[in-house]
C-alpha cells in the first residue's frame, strides 16, 4: 500500500527536487486512498448508515442545521431531549463537526452536485483520516525529515487505533478531531522554529478549529504550555517561542471563546489555568532576560533565581488563591479522574460506567497499534538522543498521552498519532542506516568469493597508512555483512507486512460494526443480518403518538431520538446525573414504584434492550448493575446495590438470584413471557442464551405495563405505561360479571335471531302487501 | 542601576549565607530520561493502570474435568481484562522489540570491529523476531480467531 516505497525519498537525497515532490505526493495519495478505502467495510458489508450512539445525535444536529440555518440551529432549543427539562442544543455543542459537514454539503450544493446530507456524515470521517494522514506528514518532516513523514502518514492512514474512531458511519467528533490536533500541532511546531507571527497565528487559528470540534482541545492548551515550560527549565528560552506562544496563547484564547459552549470556561477554570500561569512565566522570564542586557553577570544570577523563584510562586498563589475565592472553577470531574484514577470508580459511577472510560489492558495497546507500541519507545529514543526544541514537543506529546492511554481506553486515539509520528522516525532511521551503506559496496562487486581475497588484502595493507585501511576495512565489513542485512531488511518489511495485514484484519472484524445492525455468521458461512433496533425504532415511530415519551437507558436516547423521532427522557448527553438516576431508579424499583416514578415523569413507553434470545451481550441486564449504582448515588436510602446480589455476592437471575433483583422493573420487561419460549430442543424454556441459565422468577404478569411491541429477536421490547383508569377497577370474578350486551333493545325488537343485519334493508312486514308492485 | 536595588541594603544587612545548588540537582542525562521514560512506558502498557484499579489476581485458575485447578495465563476471549502476569509478559516482548531496534540502529558506528557488529545485529534480529512471533502468540492465546476471518 506505498508503504515499501518511503524508503527511496528518504534516501534519495541526490535525486532531483522533481522526481521527490511526485514521490511525496504519490505517497500521501495512496495513503490517503488506504485509509479511506479500509474505512468502508462497514457501508459496503451493510449500508451507507450512521453508527451506534452518539454520531445519532451529530446527524439530527447536522440535519437540523442544513434544513434550518445555522443561527437557528444555534438557538436550538430541543424539547424532545431530556423530557420534560429540554435541552438547549445550540450552547451545549461543539459545532465544528456540523458546520464542516454542512459547510460541505453547501458547497456541493451551489456545485449542482446534490448528495444527501446523511451521505456526507457517513463519508466524513475516512475523508478526514486522508487530511490526517497529510498532517502528520507536515509535523513528522517538521520534527524529523520527509522519509519519515511519509512513514508516518502512511502509518496513520491504516492504524487500527485511528480507524476505531474514523469508520464510514461513525460520525462523531473524533473524526476531524484528530486531524485538528495534529494540524495544531504542525503550526505550533512551526512557529517554534520559525519564531514568525504568521505561523503562531495560523495555528491559534486551527487551535479554533479544534476547540470547536472536541472538547479534547484542553489536551492542547495544556501541552503547549507544558512544551514551553520544559524549554524554560532546560534554558532553552529564545526569542521564537516567545513570539510563537504569546501570539499564539493570546489569539487562541480569544477565539476559544468565541464557540458558545466554552464561553468563559478558558479564564475561569482550572483546566485552562497552566496556559495562562505558562504566559505570566515566560514573560516574566523575557523581562529577565531585558534585564540581563543592562546587568552584570554576577549581579544578574543571584537577581534571577529570587525573581524567577517569586514569579513562579506568585503564579502559584494567585491560581490557588483565586480557586479558593471561586473566581476559577476547580478541576471538573472528568478531568479529574485523569489524575487520581480512582475517583471515578468512587464518586462518578456515571463515567465509570462507559466501557470506554476503563483502564486499558495490555491488549488494547497491541490490537490499535501492532509493531508501533515496540517502535514509540525506538522513536522516543532518536528524538532524546538528538534533542531540540521541536523534539522536546514529541517527548512530552509522547510522555502524557502514553500516560492517558494507560488510564482511559477511548484515549488511546490521542495516543496513536504521536506512535505513528515515532514509530515513522524509528523505520525512517533504520532503512536509511541499512540501505544506505550498501550502497558503497555495491560498485566494488558483491560477489562473496571475493570475500577472501579482501581479507588478505586487508592484513596486507595493515602496515599502510591509516586512512586507507579505514576505508578498506569498511568495504571489507559491508560485503560481510551483506547478507545479513538484507535479512534484517526483509524481516522488517515482513513484518510491516504483517501490520497491513492486522489492521485490515482489526478494521473489518472489530471496528466496522454498526452496532445498530448486528450481524451473525452461521456454520455455513451465511450471514444474517438482524435489524432489530430498526425494525423497533420505525415500529415506535409508526405506531405512537407523535408527542410520546419513551423512557430507555440513556445508551439509546440519542438512537430513539434520531431514529423514531420521539421525545426521550435521557440520552447520551449525560448532562443530568439526577435525572439518570431517577430513571435509573425506575428501573431498578419493583413495578409500583416504578409506576409512581414513571406517572411523575410522563412516561408513555418504556424501551428495554433484551439479548437473551440471540446472545447478545450487550443488553440493559448486563448493563442493569450500572443503572443500580447511578441510582444509588441519588437515592442511597431507597436503592442498595447490596440487595441485588445473591448472599454470595454474585449476580444471577436464576432461581438462586436475589428476590429484589427478580421483582425489579428490569428483570419484568425483560423477561416478560420468556418462561414461554423454548429456544431449541436441548435447553429447557426460559433459557436465557447471554447469561447461560434459566431464568429464575418466570411466571408473572405485569399490572401496570402492556407489552406493545417485541421486535423479531427479541431484541427491543417495548412496553406501554397504562393510563391510572385502565388497571385502577377492583376485580370482580368473571362468574359475577353482569356484561351488559350491546344492541339489546334492537334485538328485542325486531324478535329475530339474526346473526347480523344489514343497514338500510328494506324491511319486510307481515300481513301487508307492498303498495307498488313491480308487475 | 547599581542604585536602585542597592537601596533596600541601606536598611537590611545582608546576611553571610552561600546558598548552593544541591549536588545532586544536574539536569539529567538524554539517556537518563530515555530509561525513565522506557521504564514508565513498560508499565503503561503492561496495564499497570487497570492492575491498580480493577485488582485483578497475578495468574487465573480453572478447574479441569478432573477437578485439579490449573493455572491460567492468559485471560482469553476477554479483551477487556487480564492478569497482572499476562500484562508484564507481553509488555516486555514490547519492550524487547523496541530494544531489537536500538540494537540494530547501533551497529553502523564505523569504530565498531566486524564481529561485534554481526553479533550486535543479530542479537537485534532475533529481539525483534522474538518479539514479533511471541506478541502473535500471545494475541492467538487471546482472542483465538485473530488473523482468521
Amino acid at each position: 500500500m506505498g508503504r515499501t516505497q518511503t524508503k527511496s525519498p528518504s534516501t534519495g537525497i541526490s535525486s532531483p527536487v522533481g522526481v521527490k515532490s511526485l514521490l511525496v505526493f504519490t505517497v500521501l495519495l495512496l495513503a490517503w486512498m488506504a485509509g479511506f478505502l479500509s474505512r468502508l467495510f462497514a457501508v459496503i458489508r451493510f449500508e451507507s448508515i450512521i453508527h451506534e450512539f452518539d454520531p445519532w445525535f451529530n446527524y439530527r444536529a447536522t440535519a437540523h442545521m442544513v434544513k434550518n440555518g445555522f443561527y437557528n440551529f444555534l438557538n436550538w432549543f430541543d424539547e424532545r431531549a431530556w423530557y420534560p427539562l429540554g435541552r438547549i442544543v445550540g450552547g451545549t455543542v461543539y459545532p465544528g463537526l456540523m458546520l464542516t459537514s454542512g459547510s460541505i454539503h453547501y458547497i456541493l450544493n451551489l456545485l449542482n452536485i446534490p448528495v444527501h446530507i446523511r451521505d456526507i456524515c457517513v463519508f466524513l470521517a475516512p475523508i478526514f483520516s486522508g487530511l490526517t494522514a497529510i498532517a502528520t506528514y507536515f509535523l513528522t518532516k517538521e520534527i524529523w525529515s520527509a522519509g519519515a513523514g511519509l512513514f508516518a502518514a502512511c502509518f496513520i492512514a491504516v492504524v487500527p487505533g485511528y480507524i476505531s474512531r474514523s469508520v464510514a458511519g461513525s460520525y462523531d467528533n473524533e473524526g476531524i478531531a484528530i486531524f485538528a490536533l495534529m494540524f495544531t500541532y504542525f503550526l505550533w511546531v512551526k512557529s517554534v522554529k520559525t519564531g514568525s507571527i504568521f505561523w503562531a497565528a495560523m495555528a491559534s487559528l486551527s487551535y479554533f478549529y479544534m476547540v470547536s470540534a472536541w472538547g479534547g482541545y484542553v489536551y492542547i492548551i495544556n501541552l503547549i504550555p507544558l512544551h514551553i515550560f520544559a524549554l524554560l527549565l532546560m534554558g532553552r528560552f529564545s526569542h521564537r517561542i516567545y513570539t510563537a506562544y504569546t501570539t499564539f496563547y493570546i489569539l487562541g484564547l480569544i477565539c476559544s471563546m468565541q464557540i458558545p459552549f466554552v464561553g468563559f470556561q478558558p479564564i475561569r477554570t482550572s483546566e485552562h489555568m497552566a496556559a495562562a500561569g505558562v504566559f505570566a512565566l515566560l514573560n516574566a522570564v523575557a523581562i529577565l532576560k531585558y534585564l540581563q542586557s543592562v546587568m552584570s553577570q554576577a549581579e544578574f544570577r543571584h537577581f534571577f533565581i529570587v525573581a524567577a523563584c517569586t514569579a513562579a510562586g506568585v503564579v502559584f498563589l494567585a491560581v490557588v488563591g483565586l480557586t479558593w475565592m471561586g473566581v476559577v472553577a476547580p478541576w471538573s470531574g472528568r478531568f479529574y479522574s485523569l489524575w487520581d484514577t480512582g475517583y471515578a470508580k468512587i464518586h462518578i459511577p456515571i463515567i465509570a460506567s462507559v466501557s470506554e472510560h476503563q483502564p486499558t489492558t495490555w491488549f488494547s495497546f497491541f490490537f490499535d497499534l501492532h509493531i508501533l507500541v515496540a517502535t514509540f519507545p525506538v522513536g522516543l529514543w532518536y528524538c532524546i538522543k538528538n534533542v531540540n526544541d521541536e523534539r522536546v514537543f514529541i517527548v512530552l506529546f509522547a510522555v502524557s498521552a502514553v500516560y492517558f492511554a494507560g488510564v482511559m481506553v477511548r484515549l488511546m486515539l490521542t495516543l496513536t498519532p504521536v506512535v505513528c509520528v515515532l514509530g515513522g522516525i524509528a523505520f525512517s532511521q533504520l532503512f536509511e542506516v541499512y540501505l544506505k551503506e550498501e550502497e558503497p559496496s555495491r560498485p566494488n562487486g558483491g560477489d562473496s568469493s571475493d570475500d577472501d581475497d579482501d581479507g588478505e588484502k586487508n592484513s596486507r595493507y595493515d602496515k599502510a597508512g591509516k586512512l586507507r585501511k579505514m576505508k578498506h576495512e569498511q568495504q571489507a565489513t559491508n560485503d560481510g555483512l551483506g547478507v545479513i542485512r538484507s535479512m534484517v531488511i526483509v524481516a522488517v518489511l515482513m513484518i510491516l507486512m504483517m501490520f497491513s495485514v492486522h489492521c485490515t484484519w482489526v478494521t473489518s472484524n472489530a471496528y466496522s460494526s454498526p452496532s445498530i445492525v448486528l450481524a451473525s455468521y452461521s456454520q455455513d458461512g451465511s450471514r444474517q443480518i438482524l435489524d432489530d433496533f430498526r425494525e423497533a425504532y420505525y415500529w415506535l415511530s409508526q405506531n405512537t403518538a407523535d408527542d410520546a415519551r419513551v423512557m430507555s437507558w440513556w445508551d439509546y436516547g440519542y438512537q430513539i431520538a434520531g431514529m423514531a423521532n420521539r421525545t426521550t427522557l435521557v440520552d447520551n448527553n449525560t448532562w443530568n446525573n439526577s435525572h439518570i438516576a431517577l430513571v435509573g431508579k425506575a428501573m431498578s424499583s419493583n413495578e409500583t414504584a416504578a409506576y409512581s416514578i414513571m406517572t411523575a415523569l410522563d412516561v408513555d413507553y418504556v424501551l428495554v434492550i433484551f439479548g437473551g434470545v440471540i446472545g447478545y451481550s450487550g443488553d440493559d441486564i448486563n448493563k442493569f448493575l450500572w443503572m443500580v449504582r447511578i441510582a444509588e448515588g441519588e437515592h442511597p436510602k431507597e436503592i442498595r446495590e447490596s440487595d441485588y446480589f445473591t448472599d454470595r455476592g454474585e449476580f444471577r437471575v436464576d432461581s438462586e438470584g436475589s428476590t429484589t433483583l427478580l421483582n425489579c422493573l428490569m428483570y419484568k420487561l425483560s423477561y416478560y413471557r420468556f418462561g414461554e419460549l423454548k429456544l431449541d430442543f436441548r435447553t429447557p424454556p426460559g433459557f436465557d442464551r447471554t447469561r447461560n441459565t434459566v431464568i429464575g422468577n418466570k411466571d408473572f404478569k405485569l399490572t401496570y405495563l402492556e407489552e406493545a411491541y417485541t421486535t423479531e429477536h427479541w431484541l427491543v421490547r417495548i412496553y406501554r405505561v397504562k393510563k391510572p383508569d385502565e388497571f385502577n377497577r377492583p376485580r370482580i370474578p368473571v362468574s359475577q360479571r353482569k356484561v351488559k350486551r350491546r344492541n339489546v333493545y334492537l334485538t328485542k325488537k325486531t324478535s329475530k335471531k339474526r346473526r347480523g343485519a344489514i343497514k338500510n334493508r328494506p324491511v319486510v312486514v307481515k300481513g301487508q302487501r307492498p303498495k307498488a308492485k313491480p308487475t | 542601576m547599581e542604585t536602585i536595588y542597592s537601596i533596600p541594603f541601606y536598611v537590611l544587612e545582608t546576611p553571610k549565607l552561600k546558598l548552593k545548588k544541591p549536588s545532586w540537582m544536574v539536569m539529567p542525562s538524554p539517556m537518563v530520561v530515555f530509561s525513565f521514560v522506557l521504564l514508565s512506558y513498560f508499565l503503561v502498557t503492561g496495564g499497570i493502570i487497570y492492575d491498580v484499579i480493577v485488582e485483578p489476581p497475578s495468574v487465573g485458575s480453572t478447574t479441569d474435568e478432573h477437578g485439579h485447578s490449573r493455572p491460567v495465563a492468559f485471560m482469553a476471549y476477554r479483551v477487556n481484562g487480564q492478569y497482572i502476569m499476562e500484562g508484564l509478559a507481553s509488555s516486555f516482548m514490547f519492550a524487547l522489540g523496541g530494544i531489537g531496534f536500538i540494537v540494530l540502529d547501533q551497529t553502523h558506528s564505523p569504530s565498531t570491529p566486524k564481529l561485534n557488529r554481526i553479533l550486535l545485529i543479530i542479537i537485534g534480529f532475533a529481539c525483534i523476531i522474538i518479539a514479533a512471533i511471541a506478541c502473535y502468540a500471545f494475541m492467538k492465546i487471546k482472542l483465538p480467531g485473530y488473523l482468521m476471518s
